[in-house]
């Protein structure tokens, strides 16, 4: 298991597109991708779940990789969150 | 015996010859969602949809489901419909940055919802006035879970008339 936090710059927080864009680099591991923000947990992989954590500027998220790819897709993913949120 | 069984599953959920209809949350023009001026909704990065350009401005539920997320600003509202389908109604495009400005919500987050129950009101002038477009797209989120995906409107559509068809 991989796990890093981050705390959201983006003004608008994890909305429609980011939920999205996020959603879809998920997609590409095979490991287990899941987001954790104030108490509630989401699947990585379903956008509407995604939305529904209503993340906003200053929240910090929990991110947890687990599975075979896990190294590769916390470092990504990681990354991921740096360059669009 | 089991395939006679599953065919009366299949109807049960709305999944026999004709599919799974979705209705319009709204009315106006349909529009080809692949000529919706912003990537994240033309590129399909939220599921296939259609979208509408809105001739009134008030959003109701599809179908009969439980409200997903009912965005703060009032923009965006998602739900999951009762056979599962998961549902985006995005009401104008960045529209995010108006901050809730033109938009009142009529539902909250986890609140069951029938078909037809109102659930945004929206100042199409307001918004337009404000430089945003207000082009509603409106979006399967689980889209890659059906085999089948026909969007079914001629020009113009009426609040609740068919929209989309799903497939397994």
């Amino acid at each position: 298991m991989k796990s890093f936090t981050y705390t959201i710059r983006d003004e608008l927080g994890i909305h429609a597109r980011p939920a999205g864009l996020l959603c879809k680099e998920a997609k590409k591991y095979s490991c287990t991708v899941r987001v954790a923000a104030g108490g509630k947990e989401a699947d990585a992989t379903r956008i509407m779940a995604l939305m529904g954590l209503c993340v906003k500027q200053g929240d910090t998220v929990s991110v947890t990789c687990e599975g075979g790819d896990e190294e590769t897709a916390a470092k990504d993913l990681e990354a991921f969150f740096q360059g669009n949120l | 015996m089991m395939g006679e069984m599953f065919g009366k599953l299949k109807d049960m959920f709305g999944f026999g010859e004709s599919g799974l209809v979705i209705q319009a949350p709204l009315e106006g023009e349909a529009v080809p969602i692949s000529e919706v001026g912003d990537p994240t909704f033309s590129q399909e990065i939220l599921g296939k949809g259609v979208a509408i350009r809105p001739g009134k401005g008030r959003i109701v539920a599809p179908a009969d489901g439980t409200i997903e997320t009912m965005f703060d600003t009032g923009h965006a509202v998602s739900l999951t419909s009762d056979d599962g389908v998961e549902i985006l109604i995005h009401v104008g495009l960045d529209t995010v940055g108006l901050k809730g400005q033109f938009y009142t919500a009529h539902v909250k987050n986890g609140q069951r919802v029938q078909k037809g129950e109102l659930l945004i009101e929206f100042d199409i002038a307001g918004i337009t006035g404000a430089g945003y477009d207000v082009i509603t797209p409106v979006v399967i989120c689980n889209s890659d879970a059906y085999a089948g995906f026909e969007p079914l409107p001629g020009a113009h559509v009426g609040e609740l008339d068919d929209l989309i068809r799903l497939k397994k």
